[in-house]
């Protein structure tokens, strides 16, 4: 199921954040600018972990939500991008799902 | 299926669930009441009476992670007299709490410096009374403090960390908070100017004497550079954005978090914030003393969720206050519900320095001769009895037609 590069995430540890009531609230540290995700993407959120990629991800996500995989997928793959653009989420140290290392 | 929602007005959503819910999304926790100063405003008696240890401060960290609090602020007496400090730090950080400290800077070295920012923590509020030597160390009682407290600010800087000024304005340093305004900007850090001088913790009002009059407050209130916006109606839509004018004038000691989304609750003391001391006793605020509990007996979520005290304080709604919700300057007014209880006995009630701010800002604002609700029960008038705000006569006889 995962491609031999599949990236692995992991939250930033700069971050604060809370889930509070399904929601979570995230505060990166540099700017101080907040974030806030939904109940879906609190999920997802928790389930980055440096371990799992986002298709296992999307597939917890599946099971959890009603929701076809391919949207689960396209959905948690969006938002991995979008928290990695504003450095939420970093690469973990062990990179890929293909590295030899894990 | 949409994840990310957008960002600018997280804070006040965030405020107006967890208010709604009662979930502890701000915590003012004091490590120590010592101190290496000896403020002649302080409320503390700078003792130790039996401070949490180690274990126990991170086992209430743990407790205040799982409730929901994401805004942790350290603070005492000198937070950096407690040797732990860094271990509590590192605990806090760990449980993703967005840390702040309130500390006098005295004991920040470079290499401390470092390590703050190595852990994560992203505020650093520190007092500072005047920008004149001798002034800011009579506050302090410490020949040499301010000199050794500015030496703080570069060092914290240089690793990116927020870095305020906080300033309680009292007759010792009145005429200096330009130079403390000018210090703050020269340095390119934040600043908070703070009228309230409160009776120490036992009920010692010795501090009270300090209190600047109104009268003396005059200047600083209407000054421009603090206060850019006086208009009620304004203050009552603040919105969090980062164009909006906010006034330098503030508390020293709260959160800093200010909301429209508190509506008719006097603030978010026991709402969605609340106060621990060094010895476990949780209060809705620091200058609330209604003591809710005590984590060493009991577990956070209990007091949080069964205490009659925070009960008590979660009831008060600003229009049913008797003699406040009648008031036709309360518009202008920053009563503290702690303040209320501390100086007026009555957690719903009026007291003279509000009141007496109050006339003051509007009269500022120019509203014609305004006279608190307090002030016009004291004087023997109701408000039935006044002239309405629409200026058409009232007959206060009945009429011979």
């Amino acid at each position: 199921m995962n491609s031999p590069s599949a990236p692995l995430w992991q939250k930033n540890p700069a971050l604060a954040w809370r889930e509070i009531d399904g929601e979570t609230v995230i505060i990166s540290p540099g700017d101080s600018v907040m974030h806030e995700l939904n109940d879906t993407g609190s999920f997802i959120w928790k389930h980055v972990d440096g371990q799992r990629t986002a298709a296992e991800i999307a597939a917890l996500l599946r099971s959890e939500y009603i929701v076809t995989s391919e949207i689960a997928l396209a959905d948690t793959e969006a938002l991995l991008e979008e928290l990695a653009g504003q450095r939420l989420v970093v690469l973990a140290a062990n990179g890929s799902a293909g590295d030899s290392s894990r | 299926m949409s994840t990310a929602a957008a960002p600018t007005p997280v804070m006040d959503r965030l405020i107006a669930r967890t208010v709604r819910r009662h979930r502890p999304l701000s915590v003012h926790f004091d490590l120590t009441y010592r101190c290496n100063e000896r403020c002649v405003h302080c409320y503390l008696d700078h003792e130790d009476h039996g401070e949490l240890s180690t274990a126990e401060v991170l086992h209430v960290l743990e407790e205040l992670a799982g409730a929901g609090t994401l805004f942790l602020t350290f603070s005492g007496g000198e937070i950096f007299l407690r040797p732990d400090l860094f271990e509590i730090l590192d605990a806090a950080r760990r449980l993703h709490f967005d840390v702040s400290l309130k500390t006098n800077a005295l004991l920040i070295t470079a290499e401390r410096a470092a390590h703050l920012h190595e852990l994560g923590v992203r505020r650093v509020q520190i007092s500072v009374y005047s920008d004149k030597p001798a002034v800011h160390d009579a506050v302090t009682k410490i020949p040499g403090s301010l000199g050794r407290t500015l030496a703080a600010v570069p060092l914290l800087l240089r690793t990116g960390i927020l870095v305020k000024f906080a300033c309680p304005l009292m007759t010792q340093n009145l005429g200096d908070y330009r130079g403390v305004l000018a210090l703050a900007e020269r340095l390119g850090v934040g600043y908070v100017f703070d009228l309230t001088i409160t009776p120490m913790m036992d009920g010692n009002e010795g501090p009270l004497a300090l209190r600047a009059t109104t009268g003396q407050l005059m200047t600083i209130l209407q000054d421009p550079v603090l206060n850019p916006c006086r208009a009620p109606a304004a203050a009552a839509q603040a919105s969090p954005a980062a164009d909006a004018p906010v006034s330098a004038l503030g508390s020293a000691v709260s959160s800093g978090i200010e909301s429209s989304a508190y509506e008719d609750i006097p603030c978010s003391a026991g709402h969605n914030s609340c106060y621990v001391s060094p010895y476990g006793d949780l209060y809705p605020c620091v200058q609330l003393p209604m003591a809710a509990g005590n984590l060493r007996r009991d577990r956070f979520r209990d007091i949080w969720e069964g205490s009659p005290a925070l009960k008590r304080v979660r009831a008060v709604r600003e229009s049913q206050m008797p003699v406040c919700s009648t008031c036709t300057i309360r518009a202008y007014c920053e009563r503290c519900p702690g303040l209320a209880l501390m100086e007026g006995g009555d957690l719903l009630g009026a007291y003279e320095r509000a009141c007496e701010l109050a006339e003051q800002k509007a009269r500022l604002a120019g509203v014609s001769d305004p006279v608190s609700a307090l002030h016009l029960q004291q004087n023997g008038r109701s408000l039935s009895e006044t002239e309405p705000p629409c200026g058409k006569l009232r007959t206060l006889e009945p009429s011979l037609v």
